[in-house]
């Protein structure tokens, strides 16, 4: 199903589509205040950018390097072409202990190769471990944001889900009730897991080190806890110094929701005395991404969820529309290099506006690579299908799709130029049942006008 | 399959070397009161602070944790401790723990972040699993950002060892902020 009839389907509980809206924008605020405190931002962010992309020029060295220091530390390594092999190590690491019960804290990695399916189907029991991802575990979804994985459910769902699976008494959507009682409801999980997986956020190639965030300490507990810890890793995670986390982590959690840092940012070196480390590095049609030069640099991604806070048609359209495991405007540029034909409808829903490309960490150039990956698909993909959602899905989740449609620049155009309450006041927040005010239009065609006068 | 198929597509699809940005830390360098700007992050981050004397250190974490029964200290300089934990203590039967208290190494002004490492405490899951952590700082170990920090910390010897800031928290439901998710339920720290 393309985007734009996903977007349709969530749009129609428009309070919660408005609630959505709203809540996307108010952390996008919080990041924006929090990176405004910081001296030197913009200079941060250039660094960042700089160091990604000296490490994809750079890549197989440091995946080298890496190796061979993590390994002197007592550190496994293993290697994955794609998600089954990803799979399988996984899955022989844990038969090789027996482990029949694991927890699993974030990882859009494992998302992207199923292994909870897969683990499952061998016998073994995998419970996600942070909140918002044990919410959708439950629920049987699958994350709709990066960051915030159970952004599209209600605390009123949650109440009853909990009550079904937790045993929780009625509480009318009581956040603190709520998650306490899934506090309770982990720790047992924790204190009987055989094994813990956890995602990995940067890996030093100089010290053979990795660091995974969370603020709710739950990567923790269950590495800690349990004898084997598996951390699993995109080849992409490659960082070429320990100094250069002092840049990466003073932008992570400030542009992923506003916080100055992430609660634990921790450090893993060695194994603990007894217990085993194993990485998995997991390649996945990443080294396809690198062989394309316009698309390269959506490598650089660091999973903070900024673009997608900020995106208008994110927002509006919920992380579930998009189909992918990365969802909003950074997936709608992995997500068509990893299968076209299934996600060929994605790069169509963005309007360009830029705003996603403005708030990245790392400086990726997101709104062009969209505009490239249509000029691709156009070029590729000529069959009517396609030919007709590049015109209903700006049309689905923005207002007038003839608009729209002819040309990215000029939505663009009408979001730079538009004063800020016109963009984001109530009545023109992007959705399905409005129409833009008609002054939109008169600037649009005065700018065409101009346009088309001076060539 | 594996290793070398990932390392020869990299090679064949990798652009041509680009060079290491140098990093000028002067860009990022700030007058500030540091022990002050330290103070409002960590409340900022949910953690309460505490200016203390040394020698009131136990009075201090009594009175703030009237009811903690049980206590692992990891401090020479307080006598709070009444569980005894070594390396090969089961990480399992810390899950009764009512607080920890453990040294800061470096505290972390721009964001209220405190370096804690295993050379600190005797079992990794002590900062986590424990109902409540305090940890002691000295008020010279304040530095101002995060590449300060890792200056600063570039010597150690590298086990384990975290950034920590404030106590576990989350949002995930309907982004309302709820203090103790997964790990401690507090954090306090005590400058000394
Ligand atoms: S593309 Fe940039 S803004 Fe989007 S998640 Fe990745 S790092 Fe964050």
């Amino acid at each position: 199903m393309s985007h734009s009839k996903k977007a349709e389907i969530f749009n129609k509980n428009e309070a919660k589509v408005n609630w959505h809206d709203k809540a996307l924008w108010y952390v996008r605020e919080k990041r924006d205040l929090s990176a405004h405190k910081v001296q030197g931002w913009e200079y941060l962010r250039e660094l960042a950018s700089g160091i990604k992309a000296n490490v994809l020029s750079n890549l197989d060295e440091y995946l080298i390097q890496f190796e061979k220091n993590a390994q002197k530390n007592g550190i496994k390594v293993h290697w994955a072409s794609n998600a089954e092999e990803h799979n399988i190590i996984v899955n022989n690491i844990l038969a090789e202990h027996n482990a029949k019960k694991v927890v699993k804290s974030k990882s859009m990695l494992t998302e992207e190769c199923h292994l909870n399916p897969y683990l499952e189907s061998k016998g073994i029991e995998v419970i996600d471990t942070d909140l918002g991802e044990r919410i959708v575990q439950l629920a049987k979804e699958s994350p709709s944001h990066i960051v915030l994985p159970a952004i599209h459910k209600t605390k009123e769902e949650v109440d009853i889900l909990f009550q079904e699976y937790l045993g929780t008494k009625p509480n009318f959507g009581n956040p603190e009730y709520l998650t306490h009682e899934a506090r309770k409801h982990l720790r047992d999980k924790f204190l009987k897991a055989d094994a813990a997986i956890t995602g990995v956020n940067f890996a030093i190639a100089d010290t053979g080190g990795f660091v995974v965030c969370t603020n709710e300490g739950n990567a923790d507990m269950g590495a800690h806890l349990a004898k084997v810890h598996i951390a699993c890793m995109g080849i992409e995670k490659i960082i070429p110094k320990e100094k250069h986390l002092g840049i990466f982590l003073r932008l992570l959690a400030r542009s992923a929701t506003g916080q100055p840092i992430t609660t634990y940012s921790s450090h893993f070196n060695k194994p603990a005395t007894g217990k085993e480390m194993h990485i998995v590095i997991v390649d996945n049609g990443r080294t396809e991404q690198l062989s394309r030069e316009d698309f390269r640099a959506s490598l650089h991604c660091i999973r903070c969820g900024a673009c997608m806070n900020t995106c208008p048609i994110y927002r509006r359209s919920g992380g579930h529309s998009y189909d992918a495991t990365i969802p909003g405007p950074i997936g709608s540029i992995l997500s068509p290099g990893m299968d076209m034909k299934k996600h060929s409808s994605l790069p169509f829903a963005s309007t360009l506006c830029g705003s996603c490309s403005n708030v990245c960490p790392v400086k990726i150039n997101i709104h062009k690579q969209l505009y490239k990956w249509r000029q691709v698909i156009v070029k590729q993909q000529k069959q009517p299908l396609l030919k007709n959602s590049i015109l209903k899905i700006a049309g689905v989740v923005l207002s007038k799709p003839r608009l729209y449609s002819l040309s990215g620049k000029s939505a663009r155009f009408i979001l730079k130029k538009a004063p800020k309450f016109m963009i984001y006041n109530r009545l023109n927040t992007w959705g399905k049942a409005r129409d833009l005010p008609e002054v939109k239009n008169e600037i649009f065609d005065e700018w065409y006008k101009k346009r088309t006068k001076n060539g | 399959m594996g290793r070398e198929a990932i390392l020869i597509s990299i090679r064949e699809n990798k652009p041509t070397l680009l060079p290491l940005p140098d990093i000028d830390l002067n860009a990022f360098s700030e007058e500030t009161n540091l022990a002050e700007r330290f103070k409002d992050n960590v409340k900022l981050v949910g953690g309460r602070i505490k200016e203390i004397a040394l020698a009131d250190l136990d009075r201090e974490i009594k009175e703030m944790f009237p009811n903690a029964k049980q206590i692992v200290c990891e401090l020479e300089n307080s006598s709070l401790g009444n569980i005894s934990i070594f390396e090969n203590t089961d990480p399992h039967d810390l899950a009764l723990i009512d607080l920890a208290i453990i040294k800061g190494d470096l505290g972390v002004a721009e964001n209220g972040s405190i370096w804690i490492s295993e050379n600190q405490f005797t079992l990794r899951a002590l900062p986590f699993i424990t109902n409540d952590l305090a940890i002691v700082l000295s008020k010279e170990a304040i530095c101002l950002h995060m590449l300060n920090a890792y200056e600063l910390i570039a010597q150690r010897e590298r086990n384990f060892g975290l950034f920590i800031s404030g106590p576990s928290k989350t949002a995930d439901i309907e982004q309302c902020l709820v203090i103790g998710a997964q790990g401690a339920m507090s954090l306090t720290v005590y400058v000394v």
